[in-house]
């Protein structure tokens, strides 16, 4: 991973919604960094220390089925992930896993959760990201898995 | 306390007794105080509609005590149900909390309480009490691992009868508590139409009959009316592959 400046940081789902002082005390914990295709940004079942935003380059979300490989989305810069995670301490459903170089910023969960504490007006931005989130599963579910044929229903090939 | 289609009026949050049992309204006494303020309260007969799919947010439902489901239109245009809401669900969240148009169609499927919040009090009271922003963030949570689930489940059944076994094992998780009750056996109030049933599993309604004649004769499932008693349990869950 290659430390690299943060860019377009501020278009992201999760900061466009806080203030410029909110975003100025997160500013100071964030890591920007490249990662190389392939590399695996949120994993099932591993709890994640801290929330990653794509700030460029592509990822991959897919969920885990006895063993299969569902894709569900593909997304791009502003895409927030490890949100879910971080609120209810719940271990993550989804992989995520970039599908060309990315810049992504991370911050430290802890110090989200802080920030979260002494700023609860910021639970209206963390409220947008799960819709995000939630949105892409209605819409997996829309599209996909209900009217199909038997031999139609797989969402998608196993990746 | 008023009473209507045979149950109670929920007319004070603070006084609910269910309040604690629910993920939204479990809230801190001043937000509370808040929500008794900011919520229309009303009651709909079964068939009303709440809110429809692509309608600007006017604001959340919480439903208080009846079931709705929710559907939308498939590409092809065929209505599919997303889900059924049971009492303490807010409904049209993701709406509001995003400000596009609501993603569902929400229906009553039996007669309901649901108080209503608007998109602009809905908004303010969650920035300004903590507590409210942690119960919608848990319940958007919860949502989004119910949806994982169904996808999980739908992309990986094959077929119809696994489906349904699939459906009304989910139901059984809320069994009817009947005064004579066999052990062995779960009773369930099933409130959708065979073509509601169909339209849930992405079926036809002809296969759904045929499907459920197939279990009533092996002696699975008792249909009377609207209460199915499911006899042996066992079975439905050896259908259930995934």
């Amino acid at each position: 991973m290659n430390t690299t400046p943060a860019h377009n940081q501020a278009a992201n789902e999760l900061y466009t919604l806080l203030s410029p002082e909110l975003r100025a005390q997160l500013a100071s914990h964030e890591r920007c960094l490249t990662v190389p295709a392939g590399t695996q940004l949120i994993t099932q079942g591993v709890p994640p220390d801290q929330l990653v935003i794509v700030n460029s380059g592509k990822v991959e979300i897919t969920l885990a089925c006895s063993g299969e490989s569902v894709s569900l989305d593909c997304a791009e810069a502003g895409k927030v992930f490890g949100m879910r995670a971080a609120i209810s301490g719940e271990l993550p459903e989804i992989n995520v896993t970039c599908m060309d170089s990315c810049n992504i910023t991370t911050v430290p969960r802890d110090v989200f959760l802080g920030l979260l504490k002494a700023h609860p007006e910021t639970y209206f931005a963390v409220a947008r990201v799960l819709s995000g989130d939630l949105q892409i599963a209605d819409r997996i579910l829309r599209n996909s898995a209900r009217r199909c044929s038997p031999g139609q229903r797989r969402m998608s090939k196993p990746v | 306390m008023p009473m209507a289609y045979n149950f109670r009026i929920i007319e004070d949050c603070l006084k609910c007794s269910f309040r604690e049992q629910r993920l939204f309204c479990d809230l801190s006494r001043e937000a509370l105080i808040r929500l008794q303020n900011i919520k229309a309260t009303s009651i709909y007969p079964k068939g009303a509609l709440l809110c429809l799919e692509g309608q600007p947010p006017r604001g959340i439902f919480v439903l208080c005590t009846g079931r709705a489901k929710l559907s939308t239109t498939s590409s092809e245009g065929k209505s599919i149900i997303l889900r059924i809401a049971e009492p303490g669900e807010v409904l049209g969240l993701t709406a509001a909390v995003s400000g596009s148009p609501y993603e569902a169609t929400v229906e009553t499927l039996e007669p309901s309480q649901a108080n209503f919040i608007s998109h602009a009090d809905f908004v303010r009271f969650l920035q300004e009490y903590p507590d409210v922003g942690l119960r919608v963030a848990k319940q958007l949570t919860h949502n989004c691992k119910c949806a994982y689930g169904e996808i999980r489940s739908l992309g990986l059944s094959n077929s119809v009868p696994e489906k349904l076994a699939k459906l009304i094992l989910q139901w059984a998780e809320h069994p009817l508590e009947l005064a004579v009750k066999k052990p062995q056996e779960t009773a369930i109030r099933v409130t959708l139409t065979q073509e509601e049933i169909a339209q849930f599993i992405g079926t036809s309604r002809e296969t759904v009959s045929r499907v459920l004649t197939g279990f009533r004769r092996k002696g699975w499932l008792r249909v009377k009316g609207a209460t199915w008693t499911i006899l042996n349990r066992h079975a439905l869950e050896g259908l259930v592959t995934t």
